[in-house]
């Protein structure tokens, strides 16, 4: 509108020229999904951290706090702001995890499992918005974002490996969890 | 039948002097001489200059200096701030900004009858020149020339800058508070109040990517508010009050925070005694 100036700034990264809303919209998404994962699997370690699959689930863990470090400063440079129900994934994503694990070892894989598929299929979808947008102006947020999708594929692959379609009632438990995913990834988007 | 050639003439030109499509003034002899319209022209306007523009079928004339409707109601406005003392936030001072720019009175038609977009246009200056402001400072501290302040006496001075820009308008400014809040303005005003105190944290150094980013610009968001409205009632010199008020408030509001990560810190240290008592009593 009249006299509105482009926002200075002096963060690493220039600003200007990118598609702000979209941007926006992708770093706060994906930060609650890093901060959310984060959350599953404390909840996890809580319940079965001293099980057999305690090592494996750790080290899950540990590469979802990398993840989240990432998109912390992503969310600085890029100046996006957090979603506000930060505080509600961090109480969802925490019995989620320890929910999921109270019904066994095989129920936190599945569970993983069906967090790891979400995850990956809504990276794919932010892959593609954001080559149809400019693939070169987003190359550095195109990197991460591959390389965090080939990651969560892993995690959703070990869980898979871990028996996670043993589970009892796997179907039901695995929809249900997913539909959670979409709504949380809806709202976070937006507010 | 001079007379009846007259208004259809006058509305052309109007619009062709709000159209903008030169800076050189071209217009000028014909705004100007839009009081005078049943009289001839005055001599010696019309010979020398070029014909005017759209009036003589050249609208397409886009050349490097064609503004666009946008950057003409930007530079209106900007014209018409200077007389928003002595007029308020009306249509009147935005006619008298135009016509420093030799534009018509009638180019305050463009806007609504209360000032909304002057004094939107107003804030949204402000909240540049500060933005501005802050970068030339986070410039001289980045490269070593000047200290960097403590977060407390950071913000205290941004919020005084930014108030201070009101003072020239002070008089006039509770009736803009008032067209601000007009639910029509609401969206806007409310973006632009938003966008400035994100600003000012984010020059401040805040890199909260938790709950806390709402709770920092809630909290600066308030203490902006009630010092901009005890600055509307205060008659101390210098406005000294006001800014005594601010001190006041950011001391409170670090006051708070430095309460609330001591609960935080207590309340973890109570839960782990808690804890090992209760390992203590199972064993």
């Amino acid at each position: 509108g009249a006299g509105a100036a482009l926002r200075p700034c002096s963060t690493r990264v220039a600003l200007e020229g990118i598609n702000k809303p979209v941007i926006d919209r992708i770093i706060r998404v994906d930060h609650a999904g890093e901060y959310g994962a984060n959350r599953i699997y404390a909840g996890q370690m809580a319940v079965l951290g001293r099980s057999s699959v305690g090592p494996v689930i750790q080290q899950m863990w540990n590469q979802e706090k990398d993840h989240l470090k990432k998109f912390n400063e992503l969310m600085v440079a890029y100046r996006v702001r957090p979603t506000v129900l930060l505080p509600f994934w961090n109480v969802a994503g925490f019995v989620l995890g320890a929910g999921s694990a109270l019904l066994g070892k095989k129920g936190a894989m599945a569970c993983t499992v069906a967090v790891e598929e979400s995850i990956s299929e809504h990276y794919n979808n932010q892959i593609r918005t954001l080559i149809e947008e400019d693939p070169e102006k987003y190359k550095e947020l195109l990197q991460v974002i591959k390389q965090f999708r080939d990651e969560e594929q892993e995690h959703h692959d070990i869980g898979l490996e871990h028996d996670a379609e043993a589970t009892p009632a796997y179907s039901v438990l695995k929809t249900a969890i997913q539909l959670g995913c979409k709504a949380a990834i809806f709202l976070s988007e937006r507010i | 039948v001079r007379c009846q050639q007259y208004p259809p003439l006058r509305a052309l030109q109007a619009s062709a002097a709000l159209r903008g499509a030169s800076d050189e003034h071209k217009k000028e002899p014909w705004a100007s001489s839009s009081q005078q319209h049943f009289d001839s022209p005055p001599a010696g306007h019309q010979p020398e200059q070029k014909p005017h523009p759209s009036y003589t079928g050249q609208g397409g004339q886009e050349s490097e200096d064609y503004e666009s409707e946008e950057q003409l109601q930007h530079r209106i406005l900007t014209a018409a701030l200077e007389f928003v003392p002595e007029h308020g936030w009306t249509a009147e001072a935005i006619a008298e900004g135009a016509k420093t720019l030799g534009l018509s009175v009638a180019a305050a038609g463009l806007f609504h009858s209360d000032g909304s977009e002057l004094i939107l246009h107003f804030v949204s200056e402000c909240n540049t020149k500060l933005s501005e402001l802050l970068k030339k400072e986070q410039k001289l501290v980045q490269l070593g020339e000047a200290e960097k302040k403590p977060t407390d006496e950071f913000l205290r001075d941004a919020v005084e800058a930014r108030l201070r820009m009101l003072i020239p308008y002070i008089e006039k400014w509770p009736q803009a508070l008032s067209v601000l809040l007009l639910p029509r303005n609401i969206p806007s005003s409310l973006n632009l109040l938003t966008s400035m105190i994100d600003d000012i944290w984010h020059y401040a150094g805040d890199q909260s990517t938790d709950f806390n980013w709402y709770t920092r610009r809630a909290v600066l968001t308030a203490i902006y508010n009630t010092t901009e409205l005890v600055m509307m009632q205060d008659s101390s010199p210098g406005f000294e009050d006001t800014w005594r008020f601010l001190e006041n408030r950011v001391a409170d509001a670090m006051t708070m925070s430095n309460t609330a990560s001591q609960v935080q810190s207590t309340g973890e240290a109570v839960v782990q005694g808690l804890m090992g008592a209760a390992v203590t009593v199972s064993n």
